[in-house]
């Protein structure tokens, strides 16, 4: 299959992956009612793409937090109306930058480790044995991956937005000196619940932790199996992902807000 | 076996982080955080004007937050807003001479009820009222009477009118300021198109103080900064003859328009300089490239 595909043009190539991409999303949410019984392996999984994601992820929080809070307060002081630039630290992140730029961190971190796991299991005949086994491999090695991904994905989107609002505090009123009431009750007076947080940091990051962990687990598990084929997968999955977040991130916008 | 478990320990602390960190963007972030906590006693205040005051607004005194608008609603028959407040129990202790008065947090802020105490020995209660109350300012308002403390408005002294016709005011309105050298000297009485000569008709009401402004002075519409507020410039002439009451002044420059300012400036690279008025302040972009 994979070897026809290579000789068509790019188009068609293209067309042929997104094609290949939907079956196996069908598949892999056919194989995830087998899957629950490996619930152990799943939580594996959170541990490795959630947990171990932390530390990049709070770090980057903090600094798109800070760096956001130090240029608005210099564009917002020709206003005088330096005051504001919490709220629109906190606006920014949770609509677009929390969900997208955890995204593609997460893309980077966990999403290429994924690809290179199964595609090292496929290179090294494991998933062949699991087959022999009469393991399910969708069901133990790629349903697992897509929940972990699909969970992991929101809860570090939550953490990403309060470490940028840490972050925003910190510049603004610790250093620029705003003053600290009216930080937080423009900004209490202005997020909105469903419209900022839920469907901005909630449903956004749940769409982009499906698609990240799709694509990873897809491009792993149709990688070529040669130590080649493996890096052209690792590199497609963050192309791809990065394309499919921000491609996604428009259409979302366009049909939440 | 141990490893497994140090991972489901992880994750599971993953997972409580995760959902913490929600449940803080959620209630302390949003506007979850300024619905009231606590019991309140609610107090009623009416205000002619209530600009731009909202349900959920903080009520403040000294501006430490003391409670929530509750609820806004128009007297019935009459012309004065009804403005529910909704205050803390704690601060159960506010004289009923108190004045509440609706403040403007910064230039462009939203609109919040400041109460400043009185020396009542009555304190008010639940469903008492503010009998003591200031309307929000408009801002044009508090312009005009900034402007006009220094200028002639209501001057004792009194005022002679002049007009002076334009092409186009921009945005010039009556109130508006006339400045001689920057400082106020009088206002812009009113603006009115003409049906026949089809451009507008100011008259400018001058302080009689200053009645020694040549008759063939220019009389100019400009902007404050970029975005600022628009007043008639009048840039003194030559003339022996002075200005008097009923005069129209003959040398006006009308309001510049940002798009044609653009415009000239894209343009004037073919070399036509534009001598229309003779008059054009050295701020118009002539910029050669």
């Amino acid at each position: 299959m994979n070897a026809r595909i290579e000789r068509d043009n790019i188009v068609t190539q293209a067309l042929g992956q997104i094609g290949n991409c939907g079956v196996f999303l069908l598949q892999i949410l056919a194989a995830i009612p087998r899957s629950l019984r490996y619930g152990r392996e799943t939580v594996r999984q959170l541990w490795f793409v959630g947990a171990m994601s932390l530390i990049i992820i709070m770090t980057c929080g903090l600094f798109v937090g800070m760096v956001l809070e130090l240029q608005l307060y210099h564009v917002l002081s020709m206003f005088g109306s330096t005051s504001m630039s919490g709220t629109v630290v906190a606006i920014a992140t949770y609509r677009e930058l929390g969900p997208v730029v955890t995204a593609l961190l997460f893309a980077g971190r966990a999403g290429t480790a994924i690809t290179a796991e199964i595609g090292l299991m496929r290179a090294t005949d494991q998933i062949s044995a699991m087959e022999l086994m009469a393991v399910d491999p969708l069901a133990y090695v790629a349903a697992p991956r897509f929940l972990a991904g699909l969970v992991a994905m929101p809860l570090l989107c939550c953490v990403f937005c309060a470490l940028a609002v840490f972050g925003g505090h910190l510049v603004g009123v610790s250093w620029l000196g705003i003053d600290n009431g009216t930080f937080w009750s423009n900004m209490t007076a202005t997020v909105d619940v469903w419209q900022d947080i839920v469907s901005g940091v909630v449903w956004k990051s749940l769409a982009f932790g499906a698609v990240v962990a799709l694509i990873a687990v897809f491009q792993g598990y149709t990688a070529p199996p040669t130590s080649e084929g493996v890096a052209y997968a690792t590199t497609r999955t963050v192309v791809a992902s990065s394309i499919a977040i921000l491609a996604l991130d428009f259409v979302l916008t366009a049909f939440l807000m | 076996m141990s490893q497994r478990k140090s991972y489901a320990v992880g994750t599971g602390l993953f997972i409580v982080l995760g959902f913490a960190a929600l449940a803080y963007l959620a209630t302390q972030t949003s506007s979850v955080a300024n619905r009231q906590q606590g019991a309140s006693y609610t107090v009623d205040a009416q205000f002619e004007n209530i600009g731009q005051l909202k349900e959920r607004a903080p009520v403040k005194i000294a501006g430490v937050r003391v409670g929530q608008v509750q609820a806004i609603a128009l007297e019935p028959g009459k012309s004065v807003a009804d403005v529910k407040l909704a205050i803390d129990k704690r601060y159960a202790d506010i004289p009923a001479d108190s004045v509440a008065t609706i403040f403007t947090s910064g230039l462009l802020g939203d609109q919040y009820v400041g109460i400043e105490y009185g020396h009542s020995k009555d304190h008010v209660a639940d469903g008492g009222k503010l009998a003591l109350t200031r309307s929000s300012e408009p801002l044009e308002e508090m312009l005009g009477k900034f402007f006009g403390a220094g200028g002639a408005a209501d001057n004792i002294g009194g005022s002679y009118m002049v007009t002076a016709r334009f092409s186009n005011v921009g945005s010039l309105s009556a109130g508006s300021p006339v400045k001689m050298a920057g400082v106020p000297i009088g206002q812009v009485l009113s603006v009115q198109a003409e049906p026949a000569k089809l451009d507008a008709l100011v008259t400018l009401a001058i302080d009689n103080r200053y009645n020694q402004i040549p008759d063939d002075s220019a009389a100019a519409v400009f902007t404050s900064g970029l975005i600022g507020s628009q007043y008639v410039a009048i840039q003194p002439g030559g003339s022996p003859d002075m200005l008097k009451n009923g005069d129209e002044m003959i040398l006006t420059q009308s309001a510049m328009q940002l798009e044609d300012l653009i415009g000239k400036f894209l343009v004037n690279g073919s070399g036509s300089s534009d001598g229309k008025q003779g008059a054009n302040p050295p701020t118009s972009p002539a910029g050669k490239h």
